[in-house]
């Protein structure tokens, strides 16, 4: 299976954990032969890089300015250099006669350009949530807060699965998002021998 | 040929000058035999798809939740973009992608690299020469887009030469990825009969001259200049009336301007109007002045030489480029109320020389500015863009 990875995070780049658990998940599908194409914001350290079978692509955000504190404006212009860099993949491996059979993006930031892709390569994608907008932000009927659990919304509604690391996450999310969601939201605790299988096992329902 | 344009808004949305000109263009390129596409933002009562005269357009849910007008203006090209790539997949591709302004160039940048399709932008503006410089940080996002968005463009069409340098400069673009093609106007739209006494009473006594002012009432299109050159046009024992068309923030401070004067009687501000309104009064007014201090085009100037009446323009911008002096009308330095003056008195004092300017000038727009002459311009840029892109090796790859 070729899968494309949109994230945030990805070493030597460490905001939080999804860092790690992208490096392991991209890790053991290499392991199990999997095809893995991570496509990373890293405004540092741009360029391509293959990090023992993963093929890692660094991508930086063309915008530097930011109104104070947007993380909003700084997400959706970041997504445009990671449809440009999935596009690449995509049009690389086309030339190869192969294709990309799912797009796993990791928490709201990557849900725009997952979005695109999918409508215009007509590529499945599957969301983790690692976290919850309504969970970090305590102030939470602030613009920018209801525009990223719009985003949010916006990731349930076009994904093709949803993932979560725990029941009680499963739970917050449904909360928020709509229990009509609840037939494609599946748990998967990163822990273990096998939870990679259990991924790759989600990934399976919805490639093609 | 099958081209997409995207435009932030499109009539009935009306909110800029990008509306007026994307339905002039793409009517005129639909007329050429062009395949036109057109997604723009929904608009309340309007339809989802549209024929307009031979432009398919098709309205995109806009509303989004953002942090502010750039929080909404990206979420909303997200929408856009993605409704753009469902498009592209139902008609089958299409061979360019248009785009105008950095309010639709965000869509646009995405589609041409999920497409490989080259991208054309039009600058009709730019957020340095709106704000006069770059002063906070949302300014400087829009101003770094914009500089993004022409290094992502095939090429970037400006409207006037004045533009082009200022693109060029405060963008960093090269002067070769430029191309210049004016704005047009439509000469047959002032062409009608009308009650010609019954407009002008409207406005003005009868033996007012009416000097017509249109535009939105901020610092850079300097009303204040026009009002500061009452008094001189007065004394010189000329009967004249300002009338105002438009709305702005600096409103109170021109009407208190008047005051001071002791002049407001002499000073009529009706807002905005309706365009058949607007169209009569270029019509039935004696002069149309235009003192602007930072003017990218200047479409005012087109409309009143499409209506036969005499211009006095400050020599800045597209202004410059538009008329020519004692040709086409009279160019005066800008900030200068006693040259202004001067050359107002001049056009009402001498009927023979104001003949001889409004003649040309309606020829010089009849050619020029003609919408079918630009859409072959444009569309000779169009045949350039895939010229190069057909002998090049950026492509899709099946």
């Amino acid at each position: 299976m070729r899968v494309l990875i949109l994230t945030w995070e990805y070493p030597p780049k460490r905001l939080g954990n999804v860092s790690e658990h992208v490096n392991t998940l991209a890790h053991e599908l290499v392991r199990r032969k999997h095809e893995v194409e991570v496509v990373v914001l890293d405004d540092w350290r741009q360029g391509f890089e293959d990090v023992y079978g993963v093929h890692v692509h660094r991508v930086a955000n063309p915008v530097k300015t930011h109104p104070m504190a947007s993380m909003l404006t700084y997400a959706v212009t970041a997504s445009l250099p990671f449809e440009a860099e999935s596009s690449n993949i995509v049009y690389y491996h086309k030339q190869q006669q192969r294709s990309i059979d799912v797009i796993h993006a990791h928490e709201w930031l990557t849900v725009y350009p997952a979005i695109i892709l999918k409508h215009a390569f007509n590529i499945p994608f599957v969301l983790t949530f690692h976290s919850l907008e309504g969970h970090r932000c305590h102030d939470r009927f602030s613009a920018p807060s209801i525009a990223i659990k719009e985003i949010e919304d916006a990731g349930m509604w076009e994904s093709n699965e949803v993932i979560t690391n725990t029941d009680w996450m499963r739970n917050e999310v449904l909360r928020y998002y709509g229990s009509g969601h609840a037939g494609k939201t599946n748990v998967v605790w990163p822990i273990g021998e096998d939870w990679v299988d259990h991924v790759v096992s989600v990934y399976q329902k919805v490639a093609k | 040929m099958r081209v997409l344009h995207i435009s932030w808004e499109f009539p009935p949305r009306v909110i800029g000058g990008i509306a007026s000109h994307v339905y002039d263009l793409s009517r005129a390129f639909a007329r050429r035999g062009i395949e036109i596409h057109l997604t723009t933002c929904n608009f309340p009562g309007a339809k989802e798809y549209e024929n307009v005269d031979g432009v398919n357009v098709y309205r995109v849910e806009s509303y989004a939740a953002g942090d502010s007008f750039l929080g909404w203006a990206l979420r909303m090209q997200k929408n856009l973009e993605r409704s753009s790539c469902d498009l592209i997949n139902l008609i089958k591709g299409v061979d360019l992608i248009h785009v105008h302004d950095w309010l639709s160039g965000v869509a646009g940048i995405g589609l041409k690299h999920l497409y490989r399709q080259p991208l054309i932008t039009t600058m009709h503006s730019t957020e340095y020469g709106r704000r006069t410089g770059i002063h906070n940080d949302l300014q400087a996002s829009i101003h770094e887009i914009e500089s993004w968005l022409c290094g992502e463009s095939w090429r970037v069409i400006t409207c006037s030469y004045y533009m082009r340098d200022h693109v060029s400069w405060s963008l960093r673009v090269p002067e070769y990825k430029i191309c210049v093609i004016p704005k047009g106007v439509d000469v047959t739209k002032f062409n009608f009969g009308f009650d010609y006494w019954q407009t002008r009473n409207r406005f003005a006594n009868g033996s007012e001259k009416i000097l017509l002012f249109v535009g939105r009432l901020v610092p850079e299109k300097g009303l204040d200049v026009l009002i500061s050159a009452l008094p001189n046009i007065l004394s010189s024992g000329v009967n004249a009336k300002i009338v105002v068309v438009g709305e702005g923030p600096q409103r109170e401070q021109y009407q208190q301007m008047a005051n001071d004067y002791g002049l407001a009687h002499k000073i009529l501000f009706v807002g905005y109007i309706d365009d058949w309104t607007l169209r009569t009064l270029y019509r039935v007014a004696d002069v149309t002045v235009v003192p602007s201090k930072f003017e990218p085009f200047g479409i005012v100037a087109l409309e009143a030489m499409a209506a036969c009446c005499p211009l006095v323009v400050s020599a800045v911008g597209g202004l410059n480029e538009i008329v020519d002096h004692e040709g086409t009308g009279l160019k005066v330095p800008m900030n200068n109320p006693d040259a202004l003056a001067s050359a107002i008195l001049r056009i009402i004092r001498d009927v023979g020389f104001k003949d001889w300017i409004v003649n040309n000038a309606y020829q010089k727009c009849a050619w020029n500015y003609n919408w079918n002459n630009i859409a072959a311009w444009t569309a000779g840029v169009y045949d350039t863009v895939l010229h190069e892109y057909y002998t090049g090796s950026w492509k899709p790859t099946n």
